[in-house]
């Protein structure tokens, strides 16, 4: 225990912390410009200087250690006086356009100034002058307000790990640049933007629009990203939305966010959103009004209901939605439209992992804190890149690399490549074999763990095939670190759950998995890829992740919803669709999905939707699939609704409404009144009502308010009751010995500035990537004869496309990666694909592509 | 950078207990080789020390004597400092400028000189000096200026 005095108020500690922290929390202010809480202590600016008895001279709070028996003053003549005089200094070149400058009223010069600060410079010289550059389209920098607090540099170096700005020059002439000097060349995280205390970094999409005392509602959400669902604020002024900003301290990013995050907001305000209903007429959708369209789709789906079962209905649940949404959907599905038929565009990978991983090891078994991957000793990433799909969770493997984990990556991750320890590079769509073999070497090493005999029992027999050691560059590396690892975090990415072969891999994880008593992190695209399948947006399972098959469940479900539940077992993904090919299937109900784009074969899906006497699309923009609906239904984006989502660590979070709109309805409305008109009403009034259902009905929500979600840190398993395991055998593996010997093979790459179709509609993310680029290893292009920015023209048999070139070192194969993210360019069109016999999800390796150069006739 | 560099960087890298120690040895060789230190130049040691490119711009723009730009074959640094200034080193400069026919931060069509004006070079007993190169002029005026220009014009164009 230590005991200080400061201000003459007895402060006693925990453990140690700086005089600074020691102060904060004696609710004292001590003033402060280069500190900041994200980062580590500097003491570069001296304003938190303070009087420490029997020490010489005033000392820096932020970086002296509170002692016992400590006496300190934070505040007297002779501080002012420094504080007043580095000021003075600070403001010798600081230009004072405080009228003009869009940091005023939250600057913290001016506040500082303000306080302490000379009313008078007695400075007569000029002042330095810089240019402010309007070369970035994104982030607006004046060098010339700069303080040289150097917090964008320790936050881009020492937090974020992208290394892009520095200060340049020495003394009078020094300031903050990017490296490329020009526009910025880095990840457009923004945090940059987070620390700067004045108004030296700004972002130009809010610059010059607004004052911060103008704002005058603050709401605190989620973002509408990824699956990591990082806490931000929305400021807003008369109902549009102004900024959005990091909330310092909460959540689990804790006031760091990343790009699309902070500047992929405007979507919600796109002139292209939706305004009414629209139905298809003659042919052409036409526009139309609420009442007609949802009668429509109401007597449609009864008379096919009648006519041919319910069975002849499906659903397309969405990861975009709420757990609301998506449990009013379900709710729909099952009991109003008498279908199974429900599932979502995650069964080709969230939620497909999911379910084997949590078939074999009980449920809950990839609900791990992010925070965590900070803490182990070894992270082993495969089959994508954290840093492009969950940015922030990637930011907490560049954290553990600097605390001295090992990063290994299995595959190639580029947001890695400066943090990894070793990489692994396997042969052409071999990860299931490596996996295999690394599950092998570590049975040997470690034995049985005899918990889950049954998975001992699959390892033994795989041991005891196995042939010798895998001879591959950095495997002995690898063994040897996860062995010696007490705390081993495994990171995986869609890449590998997509392939013919993907449960093979997962089985491979899942050993790992299991004999290391490893964290399982699966990286999820979508904000709420988990919260739809706790929500029952699966086929086999209802809500709480409770097997359909077990009769228990069921009549406790019907008894709750008032309706019975069809018995048969639903169809997944691709058997809905294989049943609209063969017209088994009659109407499909699309939210919030687009499906026609999202999966591969878009022209072939494009087609066969054409067999459907109804299809419904439910979303906010006119996607793919929405051009060719029957009925296409306004629903409200993010910030326009409310409802909770839940994230890949199965966090669950309240994302709040925050500004008002009369262009659509929620999606859990829409549903609620097509039901009432097919008869079976659901008398929802608010999301409220809908949460308290849940709670009573899904045994993993049990208790759940949304007081309680609020707060922020309502983690896994809530007051919920977790399943153990489904499966007492390990699914027979399925695989075919292939040879992968063509020249170039075309795969999907995730994007760090983009996010399904919705980022298409953000101008800024659009302004920082404005278009797609045909990724691919130095020696590909050097086999090509290509050089970066080459515009190149590719086909595979399923189509074809072209795209500049653009080379990226991290790849160490011959595959050339393309983005799914851009109109008409979309990497799934051109890819042909087969269906995992376990899994369900497509495979799509092994696409053999065709690359020349623009304009040369093959 | 040529095989023979990198093996001097590596051979400099050694004599440190980490990479990024190396770096104002390794931008020193580089500009003692071509003068100046190139945005390639900083690219590739960034690959070889590990450092990220930005934090070697940063040291490199720090030192004045490091170079980002290319300079003439003979690098003219005019002290500028007090004692200098008092004894007229402004003149000297500008019949310096004069002569070339460059300002600051220039290079000579020829590619032969460049001057800059720089802080104190350590010579205030012999006020007011210049450095060309590594060489040092003192007690300078105009007539010896020209001497000094003239010579090393006659040895390249006769060389």
């Amino acid at each position: 225990m230590i005991s200080l005095t400061i201000n003459e108020k007895e402060v006693t500690l925990d453990k140690p912390v700086t005089v600074l922290e020691a102060a904060k929390q004696a609710g004292i202010k001590i003033p402060t410009l280069c500190h900041h809480d994200l980062l580590k202590p500097w003491s570069g600016c001296r304003l938190c200087v303070v009087e420490v008895e029997r020490m010489p001279r005033l000392q820096t709070a932020c970086t002296l250690m509170a002692a016992d028996g400590m006496v300190i003053k934070t505040e007297s003549e002779a501080i002012s006086n420094v504080r007043r005089g580095i000021l003075e200094f600070l403001l010798i070149n600081h230009p004072l356009d405080c009228p003009y400058c869009d940091k005023a009223g939250e600057c913290e010069l001016q506040d500082l100034v303000n306080k302490y600060g000379p009313t008078v410079g007695r400075y007569k010289e000029e002042k330095r002058k810089v240019p402010e550059s309007h070369k970035d389209q994104i982030i607006a920098r004046n060098t010339e307000r700069c303080v040289m607090c150097t917090r964008c540099v320790r936050m881009c170096n020492d937090v974020q790990g992208a290394s892009a700005i520095s200060i340049i020059g020495r003394g009078n002439h020094s300031r903050m640049e990017p490296f490329s000097s020009e526009s910025f060349d880095c990840e457009y995280c923004g945090n940059c933007l987070t620390v700067c205390p004045v108004g030296a970094i700004l972002s130009r999409l809010y610059i010059h629009s607004f004052r911060p005392w103008q704002v005058d509602k603050e709401v605190g959400t989620i973002c509408s990203y990824c699956g990591v669902g990082c806490s931000l604020v929305v400021q807003v002024r008369d109902d549009s939305i102004k900024r959005v900003i990091p909330k310092l301290g909460f959540g689990l990013n804790k006031g760091l966010l990343c790009s699309r995050g902070r500047f992929g907001y405007e979507y919600v305000n796109s002139p292209d959103r939706l305004k009414t209903p629209l139905v298809r007429k003659n042919g052409k959708l036409e526009e139309s009004t609420w009442s007609e369209a949802l009668s429509i789709i109401a007597d449609k789906l009864t008379e096919i209901k009648g006519t041919s079962g319910g069975s002849a209905i499906a659903g397309i649940a969405s990861p975009r939605c709420s757990n609301e949404d998506n449990y009013v959907l379900q709710k729909f599905m099952r009991v109003t439209c008498g279908s199974n038929n429900i599932d979502s565009l995650s069964r080709t990978g969230f939620a497909a992992a999911q379910k084997y991983f949590e078939d074999l090891l009980g449920q809950g078994i990839t609900a791990n804190i992010i925070d965590g991957i900070k803490n182990s000793e070894v992270v082993l990433v495969i089959g994508g890149d954290p840093t492009a799909v969950n940015p922030i969770l990637g930011l907490s493997i560049r954290e553990a690399a600097r605390r001295g984990a090992s990063i290994i990556v299995l595959g190639h991750a580029k947001g890695l490549e400066k943090f990894k320890t070793v990489q692994v590079v396997p042969p052409l769509f071999k990860e299931a074999e490596v996996l295999e073999a690394l599950l092998v070497e570590l049975f040997r090493a470690k034995g049985v763990r005899a918990e889950l005999p049954f998975i001992d029992k699959e390892m033994r027999e795989l041991s005891e095939k196995a042939a010798e050691k895998m001879d591959l560059p950095g495997f002995d590396e690898l063994m040897k670190a996860l062995l010696n690892s007490a705390s081993t975090s495994i990171v995986l990415g869609m890449d590998l759950i997509q392939r013919t072969n993907g449960h093979r891999s997962l089985f491979g994880v899942a050993g790992i998995t299991y004999l290391l008593e490893a964290r399982l992190y699966l990286l999820s695209e979508r904000p709420n890829e988990q919260g739809l399948i706790d929500a029952g947006c699966v086929p086999d399972m209802l809500p709480g992740g409770r097997p359909m098959n077990i009769p228990d469940f069921k009549s406790k479900f019907e008894a709750a919803w008032n309706g019975p539940i069809p018995d048969d077992d639903g169809l997944t993904l691709f058997e809905i669709i294989e049943g609209i090919k063969n017209r088994n299937i009659k109407a499909l109900y699309v939210m919030g999905e687009n499906p026609v784009f999202n999966l591969p074969g878009g022209p072939f899906l494009k087609d066969i939707f054409g067999n459907l006497d109804l299809l419904v699309v439910q979303d906010i923009f006119l996607t793919e699939t929405a051009e060719i609906a029957d009925v296409v239904l306004p629903a409200l984006g993010w910030a326009e609704k409310s409802g909770t989502y839940t994230n890949l660590e199965r966090r669950i979070q309240l994302q709040k409404q925050a500004v008002k709109t009369s262009r659509g309805m929620e999606d859990w409305r829409i549903l609620s009144e097509i039901s009432g008109r097919m008869g079976q009403k659901m008398g929802y009034l608010e999301t409220d009502d809908i949460m308290r259902e849940m709670a009573k009905v899904s045994p993993l929500y049990a208790d759940l308010t949304y007081d309680e979600i609020g707060k922020g840190d309502c983690l896994w398993p809530y007051h919920g009751k977790p399943l153990r395991g489904e499966m007492n055998e390990v699914p027979p593996v399925v695989d075919a010995e292939k040879d992968y010997k063509a020249d170039f093979y075309l795969a999907p790459e995730k994007l760090l500035f983009h996010s399904g179709t919705l980022s298409r509609k953000s101008p800024a993310l659009m302004k920082i990537c404005p278009e797609p680029t045909l990724k691919m290893s130095a020696a590909s292009a050097g086999k090509l004869g290509l050089k970066e920015g080459d515009r190149v023209q590719f086909s595979t048999t399923a189509g074809s496309s072209e795209a500049p070139v653009s080379i990226d070192e991290s790849i160490k194969d011959n595959r050339v990666f393309l983005s799914n993210n851009f109109q008409g360019s979309g990497v799934m069109d051109l890819l042909s694909f087969s269906i995992d016999e376990v899994t369900k999800a497509f495979g799509i390796e092994g696409c053999e592509v065709e690359i020349k150069k623009h304009g040369i006739k093959a | 950078m040529t095989e023979e560099v990198k093996e001097t960087i590596n051979r400099l890298i050694g004599r440190f207990p980490k990479k990024e120690s190396a770096l104002l040895p390794v931008l020193t060789l580089l500009q003692k080789r071509k003068g100046y230190i190139s945005e390639n130049d900083l690219k590739d040691i960034s690959g070889i020390l590990d450092v990220p490119e930005a934090r070697i711009f940063s040291t490199a723009s720090f030192y004045t004597m490091l170079r980002l730009k290319p300079a003439g074959k003979y690098h003219i640094q005019v002290c500028t400092n007090v004692v200098c200034a008092l004894l007229g080193s402004d003149a000297i400069f500008d019949y310096l400028s004069k002569k070339l026919n460059i300002h600051e931060g220039e290079i000579t069509p020829d590619g032969l000189f460049s001057i800059v004006a720089v802080e104190c070079l350590a010579s205030c007993g012999n006020a007011p000096a210049m450095q060309i190169n590594m060489e040092y002029h003192e007690n300078l005026d105009t007539g010896k200026v020209d001497e000094i220009i003239d010579s090393i014009k006659r040895r390249e164009v006769g060389g």
